[in-house]
């Protein structure tokens, strides 16, 4: 175990030591690498790829669904099918890896660490997310997945499913240690910067959820393969799942998010950002609130259909309610932040605000959905929620890319590309996202085949076109992860753009773009949350008394 | 001349940079941080179990099957075994803080000794059980609680045994030391979620 650690020193040494042999280049440099960029980046592009994938099957899912009554694309079952495969995708091989992703190449620069707690644990679970991955992609392509006919390829589905679970945890664990223990001398856990903060905060409730959907898919797979199927078969495996879509665990899935906006917004405002420690504060309580593994639909000793487990409860209700707060309170200082400083509109900011956004329409739509009396719980409202929360963190994770691009790739991305491709994707979500609840207003309930049967026969036509409408948003928002990729791809050409084009904060500004091995040869003091800004106004106040 | 040679020593160790910062704990916090996930996997078969039980018992019904027979004592006797354990690994670390290889080796033995023995009696417990694996939800449920945590004391034997060798073996080094302490940490925390199972399982059936 310990042989995965590397300290800054040890790393520093690493690289001043003679090499035996030459390095190694081409795919052998990227196989075997443990360097946390390299890693990083391997999982953002991959997961890209991913996202791109699941948009286009919710889009031809909304599309199928444009007549309820007939099928036209997939056929009954197989529509059931790609919308758990699009779900899947969209969390488990899609968001969640290109936030750990982005985490694990940044968030060590963040805190001045020479690289991620365990490199070389980060590195294998991104071989095993993907190789894992993959089989759940295999286990659709031969009737599998959820609501399968082939039992073997159910199975399989849920095995690749927990090799997921249990690579991304891993990776999480290497992120949050690095957060915990690496941080630089003088950075206390006051002075961390926000993303590494709510890395910190919301990966610790990653690594409390994760698992719990672990082991109930462990026993959910040895019931179909070998019990009685109590827990509903095939069809019941969706049922395990789908919890992790839904509040308040959706939740914890945008905490990066947050912390995201929460980095690039004093950037862009060139000014310090408001109220540091309240902001760790709102992202620590929407971390707290995101833990929601004790709201998931039951199971029955007989199999029979399963009662909610505490969803449409007393505490299910005041989590709904209580979301809403720090994503409000956040909005409020970015804006005073915002609003107090000289603000620069770069892509990152646009990003971010956009995301920002649809996270905040997603946390509103679900304190409606606990409202009893609007009768919203189990339609596609919380699909339309579930769109807007995930798709609003995936554009904040691309003005993420774009804001640390630098650091990730030594060039920044191309604006107009990127813009594009964010604000493709923020518009196909927010309208997607739109649809589905109003769909989910109109009683079409979330589950998509003979979802319509409780829509009055007088709003059939107008669900239906909003089946329609959700379809293009999501196929909108494929073509704008194209783009976005496209960008990431081609990068701004030219010479780098410097150690700190955005003239930075924290201190992964501080260093190289890209880093070196090591990240940093010497560390600036640190006494705030922002050392950076710190450094350059006080070169700047030195500069200006010397001139006087 | 020994006077000469002392003083040359304190003069070189006064010309010496300074001792560097302490090594942080990254291994004894992301052991933290794994076994504290791995303990999840455990709880939320516990929350089925007790879910699923407390439905069942709130209808009317019988929890355990008829032929089914959790045995009071094989369980018990596991809880003693691994409580009997927490005081061993608590001795391996003091040992190798103190440097003594002798304890040290001698606490291993015993605490190899005793999750051996924690295996077998939970062996046992499977054998008096009375039900298949895939017999019924309930056994299917037993089974899969009782043979993950067999699965972490497995891994907590491994972890031990690594990281003990490792101390034994002459790299007392801070690292080193840090492994046994994680180590030992992994243990403790198997140790809690075996209280769980147990009062579950075995206790309250």
């Amino acid at each position: 175990m310990t042989v995965t650690e590397a300290p800054r020193d040890a790393a520093l040494e690493a690289a001043a030591a003679p090499s035996p042999s030459a390095p190694p280049t081409g795919l052998a440099a990227v196989v075997g690498s443990g360097d946390p960029r390299t890693i990083g980046k391997l999982f953002v592009g991959t997961s890209l790829l991913f996202l791109i994938a699941s948009a286009v099957v919710g889009s031809l899912v909304g599309i199928e669904q444009y007549d309820t009554a007939g099928t036209e694309i997939f056929g009954a079952d197989t529509t059931l099918r790609m919308f758990t495969l699009q779900a899947t995708g969209l969390l488990f091989l899609g968001v969640l890896p290109l936030l750990v992703g982005l985490a694990t190449a940044i968030v060590p620069l963040q805190v001045g660490a020479a690289t991620v707690a365990f490199p070389r644990a980060s590195a294998a679970a991104y071989w095993v997310w993907l190789v894992s991955s993959g089989l759940v992609l295999a286990s659709y392509a031969i009737d599998g997945g959820p609501f399968g006919t082939e039992p073997e390829a159910v199975s399989l589905y849920i095995a690749g499913l927990i090799a997921v679970l249990v690579a991304l945890a891993v990776a999480t664990v290497s992120v949050v240690t690095t957060v915990a223990t690496l941080r630089a001398p003088g950075m206390s856990l006051r002075r961390t910067p926000l993303f590494s903060w709510s890395m910190l905060v919301g990966g610790s409730v990653w690594l409390l959820t994760l698992p719990v959907l672990a082991g109930v898919l462990l026993v959910t797979y040895l019931d179909l393969r070998y019990g009685e199927q109590f827990l509903g078969g095939s069809g019941g495996v969706w049922n395990r799942v789908a919890w992790t879509l839904w509040q308040p665990t959706l939740y914890v899935v945008a905490v990066p998010a947050l912390g995201i906006i929460a980095d690039i917004v004093p950037v862009f405002a060139r000014r310090r950002h408001q109220r540091h420690r309240s902001a760790m504060f709102l992202i620590g309580l929407a971390a707290a609130l995101g833990f929601g593994a004790w709201a998931q639909l039951g199971a029955t000793i007989d199999g029979s259909d399963a009662p909610a487990v505490w969803i449409n409860e007393a505490p299910w209700q005041a989590v709904g309610f209580l979301a809403v707060v720090p994503v409000l309170g956040l909005l409020g200082l970015w804006t005073g932040t915002l609003g107090r400083g000289k603000v620069k509109l770069g892509t990152p900011l646009i990003l971010a605000g956009m995301g920002g956004l649809l996270v905040f329409l997603g946390v509103a739509a679900g304190a409606a959905t606990v409202i009893g009396e609007l009768d919203l719980s189990g339609t596609t409202w919380m699909t339309g929620q579930t769109t807007l929360v995930l798709l609003g963190t995936l554009v904040v994770a691309l003005g993420g890319v774009a804001f640390w691009a630098p650091k990730l790739y030594g060039k920044l991305l191309p604006d107009v590309l990127s813009r594009l491709g964010g604000t493709l994707v923020f518009l196909g979500a927010l309208v997607a996202g739109i649809a589905l609840a109003v769909a989910g207003a109109l009683s079409q309930s979330r589950l998509v085949t003979g979802g319509a049967t409780a829509v009055d026969s007088g709003d059939l036509d107008t669900v239906e076109t909003l089946n329609l409408v959700s379809g293009i948003g999501l196929g909108v928002a494929a073509l704008g992860l194209v783009v976005a990729a496209l960008a990431m791809a081609k990068r701004r050409s030219g010479d780098g753009p410097g150690d700190d084009p955005w003239d930075g904060h924290t201190l992964e500004w501080a260093t190289s773009s890209p880093p070196a091995v090591g990240h940093f040869a010497t560390l600036p003091a640190i006494t705030s949350e922002a050392p950076v800004y710190d450094a350059r106004h006080a070169a700047a106040a030195s500069k200006t008394e010397a001139s006087a | 001349m020994a006077t000469t040679a002392v003083t040359t020593d304190l003069e070189v160790f006064s010309e010496a940079p300074p001792a560097p910062p302490a090594r942080p704990r990254v291994l004894l916090i992301g052991t933290a941080l794994a076994a504290g996930s791995a303990s999840m996997v455990i709880f939320a078969l516990i929350g089925l179990y007790a879910k699923m039980r407390h439905d069942v018992l709130a209808d009317g019904e019988v929890w355990m099957p008829e032929e089914g027979n959790v045995q009071l004592t094989p369980g018990s006797m596991a809880m003693v075994t691994l409580l009997l354990s927490l005081l061993t690994v608590a001795w391996i670390v003091q040992a190798l803080r103190n440097d003594d290889r002798g304890h040290a080796l001698m606490a291993f033995g015993v605490t190899l000794l005793l999750g051996a023995a924690y295996i077998n009696g939970a062996a046992y417990g499977w054998q008096q059980l009375g039900l298949g694996v895939t017999s019924s939800p309930q056994a299917l449920l037993i089974y899969t609680i009782t043979g993950l945590h067999v699965a972490m004391v497995g891994i907590g034997l491994l972890f031990l045994a690594v990281m003990g060798f490792r101390a034994v073996g002459g790299q007392l080094t801070g690292r080193a030391a840090e492994g046994v302490s994680a180590a030992a940490l992994y243990w403790f925390v198997t140790v809690g979620v075996y209280a769980t199972v147990w009062y579950t399982i075995t206790i309250t059936k």
